[in-house]
Formats: C-alpha cells, structure tokens, sequence
C-alpha cells in the first residue's frame, strides 16, 4: 500500500489525505444513514436483558445440518416477534441460537427453544368460542374417540397406561360443525400471530440432568421441565385429552380460549385433544394424530388458478404422502385440523381423496393469510431438538454498570499508555495518542455502521477486546520508533532515519499483526458465545491500526523530522541515541558502513 | 536523558546498546523453564482447576447492594436464599463499589420452581433499588448455566486453539526458517502451559472467558517472538560468510537491540490490561472484564519472558546443530585468537567481497517482501 523504497519521495500529505478521505466517508455515512442513530448497538450485557443459548441436540451426535439450524432460526424468530417486546434478535452462532432480548420483559425467551410440533389431526367436533360455558352447542356424547390410522411418524410404541388401543382403520366419527363449505378452512379472521408463543412462565429448562419427568406422557408426547408447568400439564391432558368422549365434551364447555394453555407444545400426539383454533374463535374436539407436520416437504402460498383470492400448495415426503392419501380416501368429506403447538391453525375440509402427496388448500385466504398458512405448514415444527446452553438476565442496573466500568477502564488503559509515550517518546508520544484517538474515532464510527449492516453488538467481551487492542495499536508505534532508535544508533539523522526504519519496521509491524489477526480470526470462527464478540473487535482494531499506522503516524512522523523545530531530537526523546549515533560518525566512517548516512541534516 | 559521555544503565537499556549476555546463560533459562513447566504440570494434575459455574454447572443471581434499608448484607442474601431453598448457597461475595456494588450469589442448579419465589423473596424482603433509586425487582439479575456449556466452549476453545497452532506454524514457517518456527512454538506450548499452570496454582476460577483470553495471549506471546526473530534474522544475514561474529553473538545482538523493544511492547500491551483489571474488579467485581484482563496479564508477562529467555535461545541450539554454523563459529573464535587487542576490524577481504552478495541459502531466506527492503 506504501510506495517502497523510494526515501525522499514519501508525500505525507497524500496519506494524510487518504485518511481524512476515510474519516469523511465513514462518517457521512454514520450520519446520514440509518437514521442518524449515533449509539452502536450495545449488548445486553451491557444494556441489561435477557440472553438465552440454544444447543442443537442431535441424536447421533453429528454437527447440526445448516438448513435445519437456519429453518429453525426463522422459527424461533417468530415467535421471538410474538413476544412483542422491540429489538429481540436470534442469531445463529455455530450450532447454537442465541435469542437476544434486550430489556426488562425478556424472562419469556428462556422457553422460546421448545420444539413447536404441527401435527394433523381429525376434526371430530367444532363449535364457536363463545364466553365460557356458552349455551348448548351441538356437544353429542356420541363422539366416539377416533383412534388414530397412522401411528405419530416418530414415537415408537405407545406404550401407555390410561390410552385408548390402537385401532386401525378409519375413525367413525361424526359430521361435525361443517360450516366449511368446499375446501374451505374454518377460520375467517386472520390471526395475527402466525405462531403461538410459548407458556408465559419461567420455564427454563436448563437443568443438566432433568429433573424425572411426570408421570404417564406418551412417548412422543414432550414434559415440561418446570414441575409446577408439568403439572398442570398433566391434570389438562386428564381431562383434554382423554379419550373418554363424556369427559371431552365436560372439557370442551369448560375450555377458555383466553386462557393461557398450558398445554401448549405439550399435547400427546396419540391422544384425542381438545383444544382451541389458534385465533381463539372456535373450539374443537380432535382426534389422534395421523400425520406429523415433519412429514411436510414443502408448503407455498399461491395465487388461486381458478379464481380469486389464495391457495396453500403442500407437498408430503414420501411416507407422509402414504399416510396422506389413505388418510384422505377414507375420510372425504370431512375436516382435517392443522394443530400447531396444540392450536388448531386451520381445518380444511377433504374434497376429493389425495393421492401422491401434492395437495392444494383453499379457502377465504388473502395473500397474507396464505403466506402464513405455508409458513406455519412448512417451520411448524422445528426440526431440530434444543437443549438450553445458558440463559442470563441482566438487569439494566448491572449492564448500566458494567458499560460504565468497560468505559472507564478504556479510558484509564488510554491515559497510562499516553503517560508512558509522553515520558519515553516525548513528541512522538504525543503523536501515538493523536494516532490512538483518530483511531477510537474511526473504531466509533465502524462500530455504529456495522451495528446498522450485520447487525454487530457491542458487548462486555468486545469491549475488552478493544481495551487490548490499544495496546496493539501502540505497539505498532513503540516497533516504528524503537526502529528509528536502531537506525539513528548506527549513524543516521533522525531525517534520514524515518524513511529506512519505517521500511524495516512496516514488516515487523505487518508480521506482527498478521498474527494477531490470525488469532482472533481462528477465534472468531471456531468460538461460541461472548467470545465472538471480543474476538471481533480484536480483529477489527489489528485491521484499523494498520490503516492508521500507515496512514496517520507513518506521515506524521515524516512531517515532524522535516522540521527544523519539530524535529529536533531532544524534542523526541531521541537524544541520547542521537548523540551515539554522532559518535558512530565522527569515529567510523569506515568502509564497512553502507553509504546514506552522509546526507543528514543539513 | 541528558546523561553526558558515560552512559547509564538506563540509557543504554533505552538506546539498545546494552550487552546483556543471554544467550551465553541459556543453560540456566533452560533448567529454570524446565523447573516451571515440571511445577505447573505438577500442579496441573494434582490440583487441576477450579472449575466456574460455566463448567459445573449452576445459578447465579446477582443483585445490586443497595437496598431501600440501606445496604444490603451478603448475610441477608443468604439468610433469603436458606429461607427460600433450604440450604445455605455455594458462594456469596459482595462485589463492586460505589452506585455499582453488588451481591453474587452461587449456587447449585435451581429449578424455575425454585428460581421464581427466590427472586420474589429477595425483592419483597430486600428491596434492592433500581437504576432510577426506586425498590425494582428488575434489578436482579440471574443467569443459569448447564454443565455442558462450560464444556462446549472450551472444547471449542481447545478446537481453535489446534487450527490457530497448524495455521500459525505454516504462517512462520513460510515467514522465517523452520529453525525459528520450532523455537516460537516451544515458547507457545510453553506460554499455554505456564498460564495454566498459574491458574491451578494460584487456584483462580477458570471461566470460558478464560479459556479465550488463553487463546488470545497465544497471539501476544508470537508477536513478541516475531520482533525478536526479526532482528536475529536481519543480523544474522550473510552471517556465515563473515568472520564478524557467530550466530549465538549475533542472536544475543538482536536480543539487546530489541530489549527494550520487546519490554516497551509489552508495558504498553500490559498497562490497558492492567487498567482493565484494576477497573473491571474494583466497579464490577468477578465477571468477564476481570477474567478476561487476568489471563491476559498472566499470558503476556509469560510470553514476553518465555520470547526472550526461551525462544531466542532455543533458535540459537536448533541452529548451531547445522554443522555450518558451528564451523562458522569455529572461525569466529580462532580469528579473535589470532586478532590484535584492538581487534573487532574485520579482514577487509572477506567482508568486501560479501557485503553486496546475497546470502546462502539457509542463513535466510528471503521471502518477496523481504526481498524488497534489503538493497
């Protein structure tokens, strides 16, 4: 980047130049982009909130799949949004998703990592969601369980207590609440939600080992961690999900769709279920699962080819596909319900038998309301298990705190570096603190573009990071002057010197930053959590005291030895290694020594 | 500086004109780095770590020390916290000073069920004050870490810490001799071990911003090694064509020329750290400022000892086993026999013959960028 050896034609105002260059755009662009938002994005570590890590458990311990971790990312993402609170962000890090919820009310995200399940179920009974306990609905007691055709794709046998057997065949079934006309699904509002949040409570399941499970879920039936949740749990799967059809319709009047469910990510997929539309508009008696939404290939929103308005196309995998058109065969006529997370999200009802898995769902859809459906359809279920690594609130005092103390001590480290410049380099220690400060004033400026961009935050660790790197930064000046030192020792001029030793030196101070930049990069890369962050930062100061070094203290110093005042080596500290190297002259000029020196100071 | 003709320590520590002799007791660094490495293995197996909440595994809440009755006593946070869970917590230590000061408080794995009514105890018992000088139950903060985590960082950690060693062995290897690259990366493994060694010694809680710190210092402790070899090589050019001086002589002139670089680079990469420290535990107490800065202090002053007392004279042994150079330091020795007393002029017919030819082969060799700076 520097022209080489070219000594006497170095022009520092060309760097100088560059650099303000620089400075100028960095700066334009901090404040007439983004908003004019002036602050980097802190973490909440240093904001105060709450950080949850989520690690992708896998059966056979093999590293994660991309695409899941990244489909599982969106999931989570959603319904983080749900949540409702500003400036929440999942993140993917490795195999882990770190949920970030900056503020007071991010207790919920510690049970965001649930696995959300989306699975198909019969619809045996709807009726609207009235009031609680709204008048005589068409409740029959007739309603016989209809025990699941096709096992839950991924729980083996079933081997519990209190469930029904196994039939196969179809279930009977009655002909229920089919409000739905051709294909329509059951719910006119749109929802605003696509995605149900998880139980509002402090649920983190972060032991390492579980506690024992409650009693008596199914086997692919999921149990909370938190023994207050697991029981209510299980007394709701007592009574919601029993399949004595008495006790169904008792549930199905008692059941408040305003309520929080508990059941909500925890229903036994081999059981009957009575739930509630996601919307809280109608209520429904379902029957087993026959299909989990896992067996979803791919689900899109489409114009409708027949008219107006939106159609959902659903593809299956192979095997669900099977379970699909057998399914869909034996029950024409009737609805199916889309149950995600124990809500029900939609409830087509089956117009002709659908063979080959490509199915199309149609209904009052808006392009909006499709678009959800094919998202719930396709991310419902997350694809991958998560154990929680760690969850941390920190309070906004704490983080207030800790920003003060990170500032606080970048700025005592700053003022002890300039301390020892000023006493041992004097003027050119005058000139490192200048460099430092044109340094933290572009770090600034990066910081808050790179907040803006990649959505980079600054936290506890990053800014330790940068509190290292003002030693770095100072150590590429202390290599510079120490060479200058050398160069004047063997006879040189301080004029003469600058140029030579900064051709020396700009190798070392290269060298020497390549290894650091390799460190934090490696560490960038390979490491989890907080660690990223200060690794970053470390990477990025090594990166940006290149740029000044070259650009502001290089040029600088070639000003000052051009100075007859400035440069005077008294004024440098360079004095005694001046009078040394005048030695060196007067006593050997001898043929060993190499030639420049004799154009000193003129 | 104004120090007339006769020239103090100081100065001559300051303008690289020292003569140090530390090559020539290489023998002694040798048995004193051999000693440490013995006590910190030692230490290493028989004391091993002590292990933070990362590792095994626990909570942590922590709460601000003022409370609306005044401060609030880590014997009230226990006193909560018994009354609550039943027994005593692991740890409970008041931290920080001032508006900042805290209590953190350990304790074995809590369930939500027990989580919950604890911080509700500690905040209807305790009334610790919020940001704005009002009693806020928002001010306690806690974190619950699975063992596991602790374990994935580090073995993360360690993952990196192997790909940063392969990397930075090809990166020196292509940079300097092989000679040199041996030598920087005993004086690595030495640096990793020493600093933890110090941890197990000294018993200091070993967190997974720890285990970072330990890879970043690792960067430190080459760049260090990497100003020194700089020199030596720069010195030791042409070397064994001259009778001037011998490849230890050579290497101990590096060493003295860059002391002060070297303990100038690390004071100033030191005194941030240094502040971070002190800061980082006087206002916030335990927490990722202070193990960050701790394993940092502990890594470069390890690594600024172990470039200059271990590295340079590894570098020196490796190369003398070329049998060129120990020939050439043969030479060196039986010219100075035979030279006058006033002696170090060299013989005009050696050196003018090679100052402007290019160096053997194996002294050093020269990359493109280096290349380019010599004339």
């Amino acid at each position: 980047m520097a022209p080489s050896s070219g000594q006497h034609h170095v022009r520092p105002w060309r760097y100088l130049t560059a650099f303000l260059g620089i400075v100028v755009i960095l700066y334009t662009l901090v404040l007439f982009t983004g908003g004019g938002n002036l602050t980097p994005k802190l973490g909440i570590d240093l904001q105060g909130g709450t950080r949850v890590s989520l690690t992708a458990r896998t059966t056979d311990g093999q590293p994660p799949p991309r695409d899941q971790l990244v489909q599982a990312q969106e999931i989570i993402e959603q319904r983080v949004n749900g949540l409702g609170v500003s400036g929440a962000e999942v993140q993917l890090d490795g195999s882990n998703i770190v949920i970030t919820v900056p503020g007071d009310e991010g207790e919920q995200a510690r049970s965001l990592g649930q696995t959300a399940q989306l699975r198909f179920r019969e619809v045996v009974q709807e009726i609207p969601a009235g009031p609680a306990a709204a008048g005589a609905p068409s409740a029959p007691g007739s309603t016989p369980p209809a025990d699941g055709s096709a096992p839950p794709a991924e729980g083996s046998a079933p081997a519990q207590g209190s469930a029904p057997a196994q039939g196969s065949g179809t279930g009977s079934g009655s002909e229920a609440g089919s409000d739905a006309g051709t294909g329509v699904q059951g719910m006119g509002v749109t929802p605003e939600r696509s995605t149900p949040v998880a139980p509002v409570a402090h649920t983190a399941p972060l032991q390492d080992p579980p506690p024992p499970e409650p009693p008596a879920p199914g086997p692919g039936a999921p149990a909370p961690d938190d023994p207050r949740i697991a029981a209510e749990v299980t007394q709701a799967r007592e009574t919601r999900q029993s399949a004595d059809p008495a006790v169904q319709a008792q549930a199905l009047l008692a059941l408040d769709c305003a309520a929080v469910d508990p059941l909500q990510g925890y229903d036994d997929p081999a059981r009957p279920l009575v739930t509630c539309s996601e919307d809280g508009t109608a209520k429904y008696v379902l029957g087993p699962t026959f299909i989990e939404g896992t067996e979803i290939a791919s689900a899109q929103a489409q114009p409708n080819a027949q008219g107006a308005g939106y159609v959902v196309s659903l593809t299956f995998k192979p095997a669900g596909a099977q379970a699909w058109g057998e399914y869909t065969s034996a029950n024409v006529g009737k609805r199916v319900g889309f149950v995600l997370d124990g809500d029900v999200v939609s409830a087509p009802s089956i117009n002709v038998p659908i063979l080959g898995g490509a199915t199309e769902i149609s209904g009052q859809f808006n392009q909006e309301r499709a678009q959800q459906l094919a998202q719930v359809l396709r991310y419902g279920s997350l694809p991958l298990a998560f154990d929680s690594g760690t969850a941390q609130t920190v309070s906004a005092t704490l983080g207030l705190a800790s920003l003060e103390a990170g500032l606080i001590a970048g700025a005592v480290g700053l003022l002890l570096v300039l301390v020892y410049c000023l006493a041992y380099y004097r003027l050119l220690g005058l000139l490192t603190m200048l460099s430092l400060l044109l340094s933290g004033l572009v770090v600034y400026a990066v910081l808050i573009l790179l907040g803006r961009w990649i959505g980079f935050t600054l936290d506890l660790a990053g800014v330790a990071g940068f509190i290292i790197a003002i030693g770095i930064t100072a150590d590429s000046f202390v290599i510079f002057f120490e060479r200058l030192k050398d160069e004047m020792r063997d006879g040189r001029t301080f004029r003469s010197a600058v140029p030579r030793s900064w051709e020396r030196a700009r190798r070392t101070i290269l060298t020497a930053d390549a290894v650091s930049f390799l460190a934090a990069a490696v560490l960038y890369i390979l490491a989890v959590g907080e660690v990223r962050g200060f690794a970053f930062t470390l990477g990025m100061s090594t990166v940006l005291d290149l740029v000044v070094v070259f650009l502001v203290t290089f040029p600088l110093v070639v000003l000052i030895s051009r100075s007859r005042t400035l440069g005077r080596p008294g004024l440098s500290g360079l004095a005694a290694v001046d009078r040394i190297g005048a030695q060196h002259r007067r006593s050997a000029p001898a043929p060993g020594r190499r030639v420049a020196v004799k154009g000193g100071r003129a | 500086m104004t120090a007339p003709e006769r020239l103090s320590g100081w100065t001559r520590l300051t303008t690289g004109t020292a003569d140090v002799d530390i090559i020539g007791r290489r023998r002694t660094w040798y048995i004193g780095f051999a000693v440490l490495i013995v006590i910190c293995l030692l230490s290493l197996v028989f004391r091993g770590f002590n292990l933070g909440i990362d590792f095994t595994g626990g909570s942590q809440i922590q709460l601000p020390a003022n409370g609306a009755a005044g401060v609030i006593s880590t014997q009230q946070v226990e006193q909560v916290y018994q009354g609550v869970i039943g027994t005593p917590p692991e740890v409970t230590q008041a931290v920080g000073s001032g508006e900042a000061a805290s209590i953190v408080l350990q304790s074995e794995p809590l369930t939500a069920e027990q989580l919950i009514p604890l911080r509700d105890a500690l905040f209807t018992q305790l009334q610790p004050l919020g940001p704005d000088g009002a009693p806020s139950a928002a001010s306690i903060s806690d974190s619950q870490v699975s063992g596991t985590w602790g374990g994935e960082v580090t073995t993360q950690a360690l993952i990196a810490l192997a790909v940063f060693i392969v990397l930075v062995t090809i990166f020196l290897a292509v940079y300097f001799e092989r000679a040199m690259a041996a030598a920087a990366l005993v004086a690595l493994v030495n640096d990793i071990v020493v600093t933890a060694g110090v941890y197990s010694i000294i018993g200091l809680e070993v967190t997974p911003a720890t285990v970072i710190g330990l890879l970043t210092i690792l960067g430190f402790s080459l760049y260090d090694t990497v100003v020194v070899f700089d020199k030596v090589r720069e010195n030791a050019r042409g070397l064994l064509k001259l009778t001037r001086r011998s490849y230890p002589e050579a290497a101990n002139l590096a060493l003295n020329q860059t002391l002060m670089r070297s303990l100038n680079t690390s004071l100033i990469a030191i005194l941030p750290v240094l502040g971070l420290l002190v800061i980082g535990v006087g206002l916030l107490g335990v927490g990722t400022l202070a193990d960050l800065a701790l394993v940092q202090l502990v890594g470069m002053i390890t690594g600024v000892i172990s470039s200059l007392l271990l590295a340079t004279p590894l570098l020196v042994d490796i190369k003398l086993r070329d049998v060129r150079f120990r020939d050439q330091a043969r030479r060196v020795a039986a010219r100075r026999a035979r030279a006058t007393p006033d002696g170090d002029a060299p013989a005009p017919d050696t050196l003018a013959t090679v100052s402007s030819s290019p160096p053997t082969s194996s002294a050093s060799r020269p990359t493109g960028k280096t290349g380019r700076s010599r004339r």
